[in-house]
């Protein structure tokens, strides 16, 4: 019987694993990568896990041996032991960095169920009002404006911060998304010229 | 009996991972093997999420450094604000110690 190997790539390594190695890895990395939501570390300690058990691997290759069983992985994870995060790590939550209303609501853009980038949603938010009512107001504005206040709109969009997602908001839709990818864009370049 | 001295040797691990940082520029396989046989043996899962710790909290850095097997490694060095934290819980660790001793005479 011919045995079957995927090639993974670990951080600066790649080993070669049989099916039963590769699913038990990618449960491994998966329970790994739940353990670290959150933690502001979570891309470089998963980054040194996955070398860790790519060293593992290889170390542990029988001479002659290019693929990787559950008998070469599992000596080797044991060895990595269980992921411990150190406990004084305080979680501040994203929004506390935001400008907050009288009310204690952040300042932000909600891209969920946003029209153009969210920017009404957030400021219906702040100020306690509908969200309706705040995107008529912007439209009136607009006109009596000739148009400028634009500016303003498009100067909230790339300096707010952006809201959470929240669970059962509806989705983002399209163009917002569009919005956000360009702000983001935007942002990268500013802070690599003023860098 | 362990389950209580556990937290103690949680506690204290830093501060060891810090004093062996200190002595020279080490990586991850040195650490364990310092601390291997002792009471504070660990493993690959706890260090390096303390060591991402140290590294935000800018008392650790490090510098990769070309292997003759395999990947770069990852050297870790004291920072010099590092070298202030370790001396002052080195301090804290002598008083503690002599509290200890004095207390239940």
């Amino acid at each position: 019987m011919k045995r079957i190997a995927t090639t993974v790539v670990l951080n600066r390594s790649s080993i070669q694993v049989d099916d039963a190695a590769n699913a038990r890895l990618e449960a491994y990395l998966a329970d790994a990568a739940r353990t670290l939501d959150g933690n502001p570390d979570r891309e470089e300690i998963l980054g040194d896990l996955e070398q860790a058990v790519a060293d593992q691997c290889t170390r542990r290759l029988p001479p002659g041996e290019s693929i990787v069983t559950l008998a070469v992985l599992e000596p080797g994870l044991a060895e990595i032991g269980p992921l411990q995060v150190p406990g004084a790590t305080p979680d501040v939550p994203p929004a506390t960095s935001a400008a907050r209303s009288p009310i204690g609501r952040p300042l932000q853009q909600i891209s969920e169920g946003a029209v153009i980038a969210g920017v009404c949603h957030g400021v219906a938010r702040y100020m306690g009002l509908d969200v309706t009512l705040v995107r008529v107001l912007a439209l009136i504005l607009l006109f009596l404006t000739g148009g400028a206040a634009i500016l303003v709109y498009a100067g909230l969009m790339l300096l707010l911060p952006y809201a959470p997602a929240e669970p059962g908001a509806p989705a983002i839709r399209k163009l917002p998304l569009k919005c956000r990818e360009l702000v983001l864009f935007l942002r990268s370049k500013l802070t690599a010229l003023t860098s | 009996m362990d389950a209580k001295l556990t937290p103690i040797r949680k506690g204290l691990l830093e501060f060891l991972v810090l004093k062996i940082v200190g002595t020279r520029s080490v990586y991850v396989p040195d650490i364990l093997r310092r601390l291997a046989g002792t009471e504070f043996a660990t493993q690959e899962g706890t260090l390096y999420p303390l060591l991402s710790k140290l590294r935000r909290e800018e008392l650790v850095k490090y510098e990769w450094q070309e292997s003759e097997s395999g990947p770069p490694r990852k050297y870790y060095q004291l920072t010099e604000s590092g070298r202030t934290q370790l001396a002052a819980l080195d301090d804290y660790w002598q008083q503690i110690n002599r509290t200890v001793a004095d207390i239940g005479r």
